[in-house]
């Protein structure tokens, strides 16, 4: 029979040291009573305190196989027989990490074709992160080569929790404040969609007590800020060195200035001071930017509210802009004068040098962030599955139920509304100017989206890290709030950033060469958002963050807390796994010399100033006619149903703008804009399917392509070399090669987050029927015939 | 040999046939003769109406332009000749090939024609209906979803575009009434004649399965050791839709096999399809015939047929889980009419749309079902048989995909067109029934064919580096289907092919090319026989001459740059399975074989050969009632370890079916709207470096021995270098490697 032979060929293969391991199919049929104390493998660990854990911790690592060398008369096997209790202690705490209680024998069960199988081992809870110790993960085959140095396989952080049900008699039940009774099994649902499922039926009642409240209260109750677990590591880690980042962080007031310089945005805006120790608002960065001729006093009138700040400069000098706008009041009065104040700002910068204005108010053009939030439990519950026969249900009305959730629709709305902005801007020449009730929630996205689609800066890496400081961090996104990070107030929560980097990936997935970053690098992003030991998504706003920082005579010794950056990828990943964030298909702009720019530059603008409307008359029209007359026809050929539809003019100019420019060869680095038709809007399948085993294609997907081009690459720079030093140039740096990707013969398509699913090979059938036929026949008569066909092919 | 095209333009002035158009008058034949000059004609048609100056308005990856040309209407097709631009040495290979696909379009492939004017709307044109504006733009909607449009000159008051408009509503309407002959106008017959000379420079490794040597070929490729090929249908007296040669064990004499064709629906036997190098065999069989009596002896030659040799039998009812022709049919027209530039669907309303055409949820059972028996084959040894009631449709489809998902070699751009052609064109797929060429029956129309495609497309797409071919030789094979010069497409199974063979070799004697009046002399019918043995076929070409329609440019998409050969060969070491076949052998002498019945996923264990013996079941309620027993033994079955598949082995692909990975194959179907062309494969770019830094190198370097051998090799892989150099800085270096 095929599965037996399979085990022995797996046995075979693993660690010698894992031939006295009992997996867990010959474990479950022992009394749960029964004292496991008489296998070395589970006697590990159970009582030993937190401080010698992390002692071993750091050594543990090290614990690898011993090599037999000629000087040890000790065989390996041995020496691994005395030792399992050292191997096995490798939980790694962070510093500042606490452990708070733990549960022994704990089943991680995988649920794959309606079959059971699970990992025995220790669950474990601190102040951080909830951890499962298997004993099979150990061996050094299977170390996952993308690995994160923060957060392992199998760990949750604290923040990454969604959901918790416990599991009673085959019902499912929320879990939430003081439990009476305690589950058989512990669902976990994360933010970043795994589902994990521990089984609790061997475990000790008073550890499962323990390990259940503990967990509950730790991840569900409201928390304050200070409790964070960003404090306690910032305390507690050693103060690392300055790692030179690229990064603007905009947090000085020269990086404003760089950033007016570089979009020319430096003739009519100024950057202010005004607001530092924060003496215009607490929701504003220290320093920012605003028409010239506004004067201060206007500023300060009202905490920064009406105050047109400025966004990002267009090479056409319109300018992107965005103003929180006065709450809705009651009072006749206040609103009159408030109109006044919006008046006289308005008449300022319709003045020259400031072109025309055109205002749109976010909050009643794009979906509420109830919406959002609304679409978005839904959309993810596609993706949460808890067995795969849940899944196949769902399967056969898959459209269908995505279309209802409604998630796409909203990434296409946002993703319109960027592209209105930028014909605006781009096309009119007219400065924009956003307006929501705090500029900090669909003000952040749209303006992000619209500098990703205009400015190609932006599209690099260290671009676009910039534009997330600048836009989200220092504009004010309620980060703390948006997340629920610390669980106070569950109607703020939407996943406003979330929808961005949705935003942002169906750009990377049309046009892939034009970043610098990879599908992968947002998806990271999107965890990182969950994890405490990085300040920039912990904070509400750049004042919060300031004003915690002080320590305020916690431990008078240090003034400051040293709080990470995201944006050091090398906290959270090695250099070789790093590079997969980088997108190798990526070409820089070319550096230009000053005439030849000139010249691109024009056709630049020749190019997207086509889309010539009839109420504003240009001089270039009669230069263009032929255009223009070539795209009524356009029209009239292929959109006669959509425009009679829509007679609004100013739907007419934005088709006009987006259809024309699709009718152009895309330029990687100028105007890029998204298809948002039906099919051109799609699911991020990278992050949301990532977990699932009936979406994973071993030896499929686009690593597979991906691993071919990588070669290429190498191959085109080996040559590239050969020339080079034929002609006795300087050899240019090559690229890193990426022997992560080689050594696997096949990678699954999940890679780099699932690995090889090591437990089952089998194939992916839909349901539980796979009938054994093995039933009624003689087993030893079948052997013989089997044939391993890994041996045959 | 016969016959440049002068000589065959002479057969036709020779040969009234009574669905002849030919002109008429002089004064057009004249002006024919003047049009031919410029236009490459297929010998045996004629040009009706030009018109000069017309813009062929494209959209490519380089943004919406537009190509200067002449417009032509023949008697066969509508054909854009693009005006050769000064220095472009493009232009020149594209004149060797005859049939353009890109610009072309049969007559026959026309569904709807436009046309367009400024001032008034659009006006969908009939034979009836009179053109009452001067057209300026004339859209074209193709069957194969293509949409072409042609804008006339400028000015808009071209009295050609007029002429030019009428001509091609004509000859559509007069071409699809006339279809029905459409074998014997004359125009067809000289294309046959024409391409005898032109066929021989074909050098396709393509198995055409037409000659026992192809069988003989490609059994010794599979190793399958207990098996052989069997002359017994060559003269199709068995049965008219199965092949001439058929894969039988060896063990069984034709006598014996002979008794068992009555057993089966149109007597189509079980057959090899396909032997895994683990041991177990793909078999395919139209169902039991409904007077077959199981009681009778020769029922053990189709025990043994269906065992082959193995302990094991699992009958795969193909029909179970997958839709019938007619199901398929109707999600095909939902999803044209969803994918047409004008559909009034909103964005929003887009997903629950495609989801009500149905059509990739029919794809998705395909995949589904396939990866099931994929497994199934892979999991041990035992012979399964696909059973469809008439064994041409779905069971092309099933074996054929099942044998894509096995076998690496069909992932190579020569065994997918050989598995083709045995699994469809000589099994019998009915393909003029089913895309309906000839639009005599709309009755019969299904798509079962492009429904393959769209599966393979899906496999293409999950497994990008393990097929040697391209996104776009799938889309050069799913508009082929629409081309009716061909002979694969243009048959209903191997008999009509052959027949028509027959016929056209006695015309050919008949009608005599250098004015010989003598009869025919047996040397010549034996002759021509012969050669067309040698030749291996029909007269018409067969598509797989790629080169006949697309230039060495465009037959260098159809390779897939980032292919990843596997490295594991693919036959096996006769020792390997050679003690399988004693074990097969004592079963079979016993007859102790079990069956097993594959339905919804799961096998129930079958007492009966014949599900009707007993007589009590009725036949069509029959595997209802078993399933659903063996549902009920499911639940015993699932405590008990389940039986994994072994080490999965290199070759087998196992794709995903669930509904996030099953996508729309959006270059084939939404060609026709602009909008939505799909970003151009982004490796492109690399290829391109590669190549010219390898030829950068090349001319470099004269005397530098340096450029390495797998450089140059896989840069014939990539087939790029038919592409002319170009800077290296260059933005524009971006058109689609894949791009139409």
């Amino acid at each position: 029979m095929g599965g037996v032979n399979y085990v022995s060929r797996r046995r075979a293969a693993l660690q010698p040291e894992e031939s006295d391991e009992e997996s867990w199919e010959e474990l479950v049929p022992l009394p749960p009573s029964c004292p496991l104390a008489g296998t070395a493998a589970w006697s590990w660990g159970g009582r030993e305190a937190p401080g010698a854990m992390l002692g071993k911790g750091a050594g543990g690592s090290g614990a690898k196989p011993a090599k037999p060398s000629f000087v040890s008369y000790v065989s390996p096997e041995e020496i691994h027989k005395k030792e399992p209790i050292e191997k096995e202690v490798n939980l790694h705490l962070l510093p500042g990490e606490l452990l708070l209680c733990e549960a022994n024998t704990v089943l991680k069960c995988v649920q794959e074709d309606g079959s059971n199988r699970g990992a025995c081992g220790k669950l474990i809870c601190t102040n951080f992160k909830i951890a499962f110790l298997g004993d099979e993960s150990a061996s050094d085959d299977n170390e996952p080569e993308f690995k994160n140095k923060i957060i392992g396989e199998n760990d949750i952080t604290l923040h990454c929790i969604d959901h918790i049900y416990g599991v009673y008699d085959e019902k499912k039940k929320s879990l939430s404040g003081q439990l009476k009774k305690y589950p058989e099994k512990l669902i976990i649902y994360c933010k970043d969609l795994r589902v994990f499922h521990f089984c609790l039926r061997y475990t000790k009642e008073e550890e499962v007590k323990r390990i259940v409240s503990g967990i509950v209260h730790h991840s569900q109750t409201p928390k304050l800020l200070k409790r964070l677990f960003l404090f306690s590591y910032a305390t507690a880690a050693p103060t690392n060195t300055d790692i030179q980042n690229q990064t603007v962080m905009f947090d000085a007031i020269k990086d404003w200035r760089e950033e007016l310089e570089r979009t020319k945005g430096n003739m009519k805006y100024k950057v202010l001071n005004a607001n530092e120790a924060y003496k215009v608002s607490e929701k504003l960065p220290l320093y920012f930017v605003v028409p010239m001729s506004l004067s201060e006093e206007s500023i300060l009138q009202y905490q920064g509210r009406g105050i047109p700040i400025w966004c990002w400069s267009c090479h056409n000098g319109a300018s992107l802009l965005k103003m929180s706008a006065f709450p809705k009041e009651q009072e006749d009065n206040t609103s009159q004068m408030h109109k006044i104040f919006l008046d006289g700002i308005y008449k300022t910068i319709n003045k020259p040098p400031y072109e025309v204005l055109k205002t749109d108010d976010l909050s009643s053009s794009l979906p509420s962030l109830q919406d959002i939030q609304a679409a978005y439990i839904r959309f993810k519950q596609l993706f949460l599955i808890d067995n795969s026969t849940d899944f196949w249900d769902t399967d056969v009305k898959w459209f269908s139920l995505l279309e209802s959730t409604n998630w796409l629709e909203i990434v296409r709305r946002c993703l319109k509304k960027a592209i209105e902005v930028a014909e605006y801007l781009e096309g009119q020449n007219t400065n924009v100017l956003l307006v929501e009730e705090n500029a900090s929630d669909l003000c952040c996205v749209i303006s992000s989206l619209v500098q990703v689609m205009m400015d190609s800066h932006y599209r690099t890496k260290f671009g676009f890290q910039s534009l997330i400081q600048k836009e989200w961090v220092m504009g004010g996104h309620c980060f703390l709030d948006r997340c629920n990070h610390l669980r106070q107030n569950d109607k703020e929560e939407a996943p406003v950033f979330l929808l961005f980097l949705d935003c942002v990936w169906q750009l990377v997935q049309q046009y892939p060469p034009a970043f610098e970053f990879t599908e992968t690098y947002l998806t990271v992003l999107s965890d990182s958002l969950y994890i405490p030991i990085f300040s920039t998504f912990f904070f509400n706003s750049q004042h919060q963050k300031d004003t915690n920082m002080s320590g305020e005579g916690h431990r008078a010794q240090s003034s400051h807390f040293r709080f990470l950056t995201v944006w050091d990828w090398s906290v959270q990943f090695e250099s070789k796994a790093q590079v997969l964030l980088n997108n190798p298909l990526y070409v820089e702009k070319p550096k230009l010399d000053k005439s030849q720019r000139k010249t691109t530059r024009f056709k630049h603008q020749r190019q997207l100033s086509l889309p010539l409307t009839q109420t504003k008359s240009s001089p270039k029209r009669g230069f263009f006619r032929e255009e223009t007359d070539h795209f009524i026809k356009n029209i009239l050929g292929k959109r006669i149903s959509k425009l009679i539809n829509s007679s609004d003019e100013l739907h007419n100019n934005f088709t006009e703008f987006y259809d024309s420019w699709h009718c152009k060869p895309a330029d990687f680095h100028g105007l890029l804009l998204p298809h948002i038709d039906g099919p051109g809007i799609k699911v991020w399948a990278q992050r949301y399917l990532r977990w699932i085993p009936e979406a994973q294609l071993l030896g499929g997907g686009t690593v597979a392509t991906a691993t071919k081009i990588l070669d290429m690459i190498e191959e085109v720079q080996s040559l590239q070399k050969k020339m080079d030093e034929k002609h006795s140039l300087t050899v240019p740096q090559g690229r890193e090669a990426l022997p992560m990707l080689r050594n696997s013969a096949r990678l699954s398509s999940l890679f780099p987050f699932a690995l090889l699913q090591r437990h089952s090979l089998k194939p992916v059938l839909p349901t539980s029927t796979w009938k054994d036929l093995e039933d009624e026949d003689d087993l030893a008569k079948r052997d013989d015939e089997f044939v391993d066909l890994s041996e045959v092919i | 040999m016969l016959s440049g095209s002068k000589n065959s333009f002479k057969i036709q002035q020779h040969q009234p046939g009574p669905a002849l158009r030919g002109p008429k008058s002089s004064a057009m034949n004249s002006r024919r003769n003047k049009n031919c000059q410029a236009f490459p004609c297929i010998p045996g048609e004629h040009v009706l109406e030009a018109a000069a100056h017309v813009r062929k308005i494209v959209c490519s990856r380089d943004g919406e332009g537009s190509i200067l040309g002449t417009l032509y209407c023949t008697n066969l097709r509508v054909a854009f000749v693009p005006e050769p631009t000064p220095g472009d040495t493009v232009g020149a290979p594209r004149c060797s090939t005859r049939l353009h696909s890109e610009h072309d379009v049969a007559l026959l492939c026309i569904r709807r024609l436009v046309a367009v004017n400024s001032f008034t709307k659009a006006k969908v044109l009939t034979a009836s209906s009179t053109l009452k504006f001067i057209p300026e733009e004339l859209v074209l909607y193709c069957r194969d979803f293509r949409v072409l449009r042609f804008r006339f000159r400028d000015s808009g008051l071209e009295p050609r575009a007029c002429q030019v408009t009428l001509a091609i509503v004509q000859a559509q309407e007069s071409s699809s009434a006339s279809a029905g002959t459409w074998y014997d106008t004359g125009a067809i017959r000289n294309l046959e004649n024409a391409w005898l000379s032109t066929e021989g420079s074909s050098s396709s490794s393509t198995l055409l399965f037409e000659r026992p040597c192809d069988w003989e070929k490609e059994l010794r490729r599979l190793g399958a050791a207990g098996w052989r090929v069997s002359p017994v249908n060559e003269r199709f007296d068995m049965a008219t839709s199965l092949p001439k040669y058929l894969w039988v064990p060896s063990r069984l004499l034709d006598n014996e096999l002979k008794r068992a064709f009555g057993h089966f629906n149109a007597r189509r036997i079980p057959r090899l399809c396909w032997h895994h190098p683990g041991g177990s065999d793909l078999l395919r069989a139209a169902g039991f015939h409904a007077d077959s009596d199981p009681e009778k002896e020769d029922v053990r030659s189709v025990e043994a047929l269906m065992l082959a040799g193995h302990a094991q039998c699992v009958i795969v009812e193909t029909a179970v889980d997958l839709p019938s022709p007619a199901e398929i049919q109707l999600s095909y027209l939902k999803l044209r009419a969803l994918c047409l530039p004008d559909s009034s669907v909103a964005d929003e309303k887009w997903l629950s749309a495609l989801e009500g055409t149905r059509w990739l949820e029919h794809v998705r059972a395909c995949v589904r079902k396939a990866c099931e028996v994929a497994a199934l084959l892979a999991e041990r040894s035992r012979s399964i048989m696909l059973q469809e009631s008439d064994d041409r449709d779905l069971n092309c489809l099933l074996a054929s995909l099942i044998q894509v998902l096995s076998d690496p070699h069909t992932r190579t751009q020569s065994g997918f067109q050989s598995l083709l052609q045995k699994e469809w064109v000589v099994a019998g797929h009915p393909f003029l029934q089913r895309l309906n060429l000839l639009r005599d029956n709309d009755r019969e129309e299904s798509p079962v064919f492009l429904l393959f495609l769209d599966c393979v497309w899906q496999l293409l797409q999950q497994f990008p580096a393990s097929f040697e071919f391209t996104e776009t030789y799938l889309l050069a094979l799913h508009d082929s289907s629409y081309i009716p010069f061909f002979s694969t497409f243009l048959f209903n199974c191997q008999w009509e092919r052959d027949r028509r063979n027959q016929h056209r070799a006695s015309n050919q004697i008949y009608a005599p090319v250098n004015g010989w009046r003598e009869p025919p002399p047996l040397e010549i019918l034996q002759k021509g026989g012969r050669l067309a043995k040698e030749r291996g076929g029909p007269y018409l070409p067969t598509i797989w001459d790629w080169a006949l329609r697309y230039t060495t440019q465009q037959r260098s998409q159809f390779r897939n740059p980032a292919y990843a050969r596997s490295s594991g060969s693919t036959t096996v070491p006769n020792g390997k399975s050679a003690p399988l076949g004693g074990d097969k052998l004592e079963a079979a002498l016993s007859g102790s074989g079990t069956m097993y019945l594959f339905a919804k996923g799961a096998l129930s264990p079958q007492t009966h050969l014949f599900p009707w013996k007993n007589g009590s079941l009725s036949k069509k309620g029959w595997w209802r009632a078993q399933s659903s027993e063996s549902l009920s033994e499911q639940d015993r079955s699932l405590r008990s370890s389940p039986s994994g598949c072994p080490l999965q082995p290199e070759g087998l692909l196992l794709p995903a079916s669930v509904g996030p990975l099953i996508r729309l194959w959006r270059r084939c179907y939404l060609r026709g709207s602009q909008e939505v062309q799909t970003p151009c494969a982004s490796h492109c770019y690399w290829v391109e470096q590669h190549s010219l830094a390898d030829r950068a190198l090349a001319w470099d370097s004269g005397d530098l021995a340096v450029v390495p051998g797998s450089a140059t090799d896989s840069l014939g892989h990539l087939g790029v270098a038919s592409l002319p150099p170009r800077s290296v800085n260059s933005q524009r270096n971006w058109t689609c490697f894949e791009g139409d």
